[in-house]
């Protein structure tokens, strides 16, 4: 009987573990991989669909999981504007996606996020990656999470926008800025994988 | 002959002027590794990276300090926050309204630094758990919310391996 219990008992945290995304250690996409799902279409805020490769440019695209609910994007976030701005000057596309499907009905609902791209002005596609499906295709793991795919459509730059969220003025290495120039410079990208704090993925399961 | 040392520094950074213990306290990544170190061969160790802004942190925080309860000395418990800088004081309330009255850490220096040197396998959300096995193994380790079963489950099999 005692047995039994156990049994019971450990197939009930097995399942709890499962569910609530214990251990969530993603296999991220490496350096040198194509981008999957390139023409899997999303809902972006201005009401159309649209795919990573519609929002690719000739070279290249700049991909970054956000949302409106993670206070380390929401330091982050002044500088995406910054990141449009050299990615469009560098014909490099820019999306952001919101892959926080257990928090839709908690503020990152496609509502909230229309909200959210008026007030901050953005100026590049702000999709609803439901279900999470290509966040985890990239194994992507928190909130600001930053990939930049070069004219093949090929990963050259994942990480961080910069080494300072806290404060735009003190930033020392412009991690995605650098690699941008770099590679469209037709240079290899000297840091290509950069890590830094951020909010979890709020993922479902 | 680093950990020792690491573990010397963190300590005395433990303690103010006036001997009273501090809960919040600077740490480099180095000095955080020497520390986890220096319980090798004594206890296995459990490492909670969290921070004030942090919603699932702060959600799982009580379940941790209820294993500090239940377990005591059996494991070696160490949080580390990785608020900003202007929040350490919020982190400082917090850790005393949970009843918080031993040293826990607060990162310093860069996150990427930080990150790369703690864990290769971390990638940088929060939360972050790890457990680290009595021999200094990682036992296993986690980024997201636990539940409490899951913190005792993954403790105990450390614990009972003596």
């Amino acid at each position: 009987m005692k047995t039994f219990k156990n049994i019971v008992s450990g197939l009930l945290v097995a399942i709890l573990f499962t569910s609530l995304g214990f251990s969530q250690q993603m296999k991220e996409l490496e350096i040198g991989s194509k981008a999957p799902m390139v023409d899997k279409k999303m809902k972006n805020v201005s009401g159309n669909e649209i795919s990573l490769q519609d929002a690719a440019k000739e070279n290249g695209l700049v991909v970054i999981f956000s949302c409106n609910t993670c206070p380390w994007v929401e330091r982050w976030e002044d500088r995406y504007p910054m990141v449009s701005n050299i990615a469009s000057e560098n014909e490099v596309g820019m999306i952001a996606l919101n892959p926080n499907e257990d928090y839709r009905d908690r503020g990152d609902g496609m509502d909230d996020m229309i909200k959210r791209a008026k007030k901050m002005n953005y100026d590049f596609p702000y999709t609803l990656d439901k279900d999470h499906e290509i966040a985890d295709a990239f194994g992507a793991t928190r909130t600001p999470h930053v990939y930049l795919f070069n004219a093949d459509m090929k990963l050259v730059y994942v990480g961080a926008i910069d080494d300072n969220a806290r404060d735009a003025n003190s930033v020392d290495s412009f991690y995605l800025k650098d690699a941008i120039e770099q590679m469209t410079a037709g240079k290899k990208v000297t840091v290509p994988a950069t890590k830094s704090l951020g909010c979890t993925i709020k993922r479902v399961s | 002959m680093k950990s020792v040392i690491a573990t010397l520094l963190i300590l005395l950074m433990g303690c103010s002027s006036s001997g009273e213990k501090k809960i919040l306290v600077d740490t480099s990544a180095a000095q955080l590794v020497g520390h986890i170190e220096s319980f090798k061969g004594d206890k296995p160790v459990l490492v909670n990276y969290w921070a004030t802004w942090c919603v699932p942190c702060i959600e799982e925080f009580p379940y941790i300090m209820k294993l500090k309860e239940k377990y005591g000395e059996e494991f070696e418990l160490i949080f580390v926050s990785g608020d900003f800088e202007e929040a350490k004081e919020e982190a400082k309330e917090f850790l005393k309204e949970q009843n918080v009255d031993f040293t826990t850490y607060y990162k310093t220096g860069k996150d990427n630094e930080f990150i790369q040197t703690v864990s290769e396998s971390w990638s940088g959300a929060l939360p972050y758990t790890v457990i680290y096995a009595k021999d200094g193994t990682v036992s296993t380790e986690w980024e997201g919310k636990a539940e409490y079963e899951q913190f005792e489950s993954e403790l105990q099999k450390v614990i009972n391996e003596g």
